[in-house]
């Protein structure tokens, strides 16, 4: 299995992205989609998009993030594409709820976001075992949950090459 | 051939693989079982360990004579054993840091948890991979309770497998309900007081971090 060993650089650097214009028009570009749980592993069996797999072996200071191009030479490259979290959103009913909720997810170490007055949580397992876990606070009337718009509840956000024509 | 991709590039530092779990699961005996392995298939390897205010842990992997004493770190948690590993790895870090400094071919650490509860889980900023050790001797019902560390590892592996007729775990259930609440993440049976079933382990672990073959 081929090792990649380097970050070359971000899709967003100007030099890097009008490289990867060209290869992408040739259809040389091969995107890698990881979590954002997986970004944070320096060595890692990766396969992309076109099933090619690779090793990845970075140095413990390095930082995956969305963008990064791990190879890029002439006609290849290989992209690092963050895939967006699914999110469970829940309104609280009241003050009270609002403060169980967030103790509650602290306790569970989740990761979440607030908006709109919401408490957005990353589903890093199944969305059932989440609901599970909250049903107290939803049978009680504590808190509901939100049905979020695609857009907003995420999915795969592709990261596009920057095309000037 | 680029310097950016390369089948014979070396990696640097060594894979960095934790193994936690329940007090009592195992942890140290899959230790034992896995030092071997790994020596006899050539892989260059140390390990950490972590209890709450002593080094039994590490004295018990040093006495067994599996591999040189001073490839053999313990780190005393003094508290919380998954604060040690997941909310401050610091600790974990620096003995990670100096086994790579004091061994330039180190390919394998091996960073064995203080015995915790279900919700326990690995950094990945401390370790590339990791594994949670239950067994069967402490209910087939643990993996439908969806602890942090049961749904989240890379590597669930359920020990004592040759204990369930005597305790009346049905593991067939119990594996089913492991599959249930992973995701398609990889659950392996072993039993480590005979060695049944860690071939598999290390096998994974090759495969996932050390790119080997």
């Amino acid at each position: 299995m081929l090792r990649l060993t380097d970050i070359v650089g971000n899709a967003a650097d100007p030099d890097i992205a009008d490289r990867l214009h060209d290869i992408d028009h040739d259809g040389g570009v091969e995107r890698v989609r990881l979590s954002r749980s997986d970004l944070a592993r320096r060595r890692q069996r990766l396969v992309t998009d076109r099933g090619t797999e690779f090793a990845l072996l970075l140095d413990r200071s390095a930082s995956l993030e969305n963008g990064s191009v791990l190879l890029l030479e002439a006609g290849r490259a290989v992209l690092v594409v963050l895939e967006q979290p699914q999110w469970l959103v829940l309104r609280a009913a009241h003050v009270a709820g609002a403060l169980e909720i967030g103790y509650f997810a602290g306790n569970m170490h989740w990761k979440v976001r607030f908006e709109n007055d919401c408490i957005w949580i990353a589903q890093e397992g199944p969305r059932d075992t989440y609901l599970k876990r909250v049903a107290h606070l939803l049978a009680r009337g504590d808190a509901v949950v939100l049905d979020t718009s695609d857009a907003l509840a995420g999915g795969v956000r592709h990261l596009h090459v920057p095309h000037a024509h | 051939m680029t310097a950016q991709m390369d089948a014979r590039a070396a990696p640097r530092g060594a894979a960095r693989v934790g193994i936690g779990g329940p007090v009592g699961s195992g942890k140290t005996a899959l230790l034992e079982q896995l030092i071997p392995r790994f020596i006899a298939r050539g892989t260059d390897i140390a390990v950490i360990t972590n209890d709450l205010v002593t080094d039994e842990d590490a004295e018990r992997v040093r006495r067994t004579g599996l591999i040189a004493p001073e490839r053999v770190l313990a780190v005393e948690t003094g508290a919380c054993p998954h604060t040690a590993i997941r909310e401050d790895p610091t600790l974990n870090l620096a003995a990670a840091d100096e086994l790579d400094r004091r061994y330039p071919g180190l390919e394998l650490i091996l960073v064995e948890s203080g015995g915790d509860n279900l919700a326990s889980s690995f950094s990945l900023d401390l370790v590339d991979y990791w594994l949670f050790v239950i067994d069967v001797a402490g209910g087939d019902d643990i993996p439908r309770k969806r602890g942090l560390g049961v749904v989240q590892c890379d590597l669930l592996v359920i020990n004592k497998t040759d204990l369930a007729p005597h305790v009346r775990v049905d593991l067939a259930r119990m594996v089913r309900e492991a599959d249930e609440v992973r995701a398609g993440r990889a659950t392996l049976l072993t039993n480590c007081a005979s060695g049944d079933g860690v071939d598999a382990v290390v096998e994974r672990i090759a495969r996932e971090v050390l790119f080997d073959h």
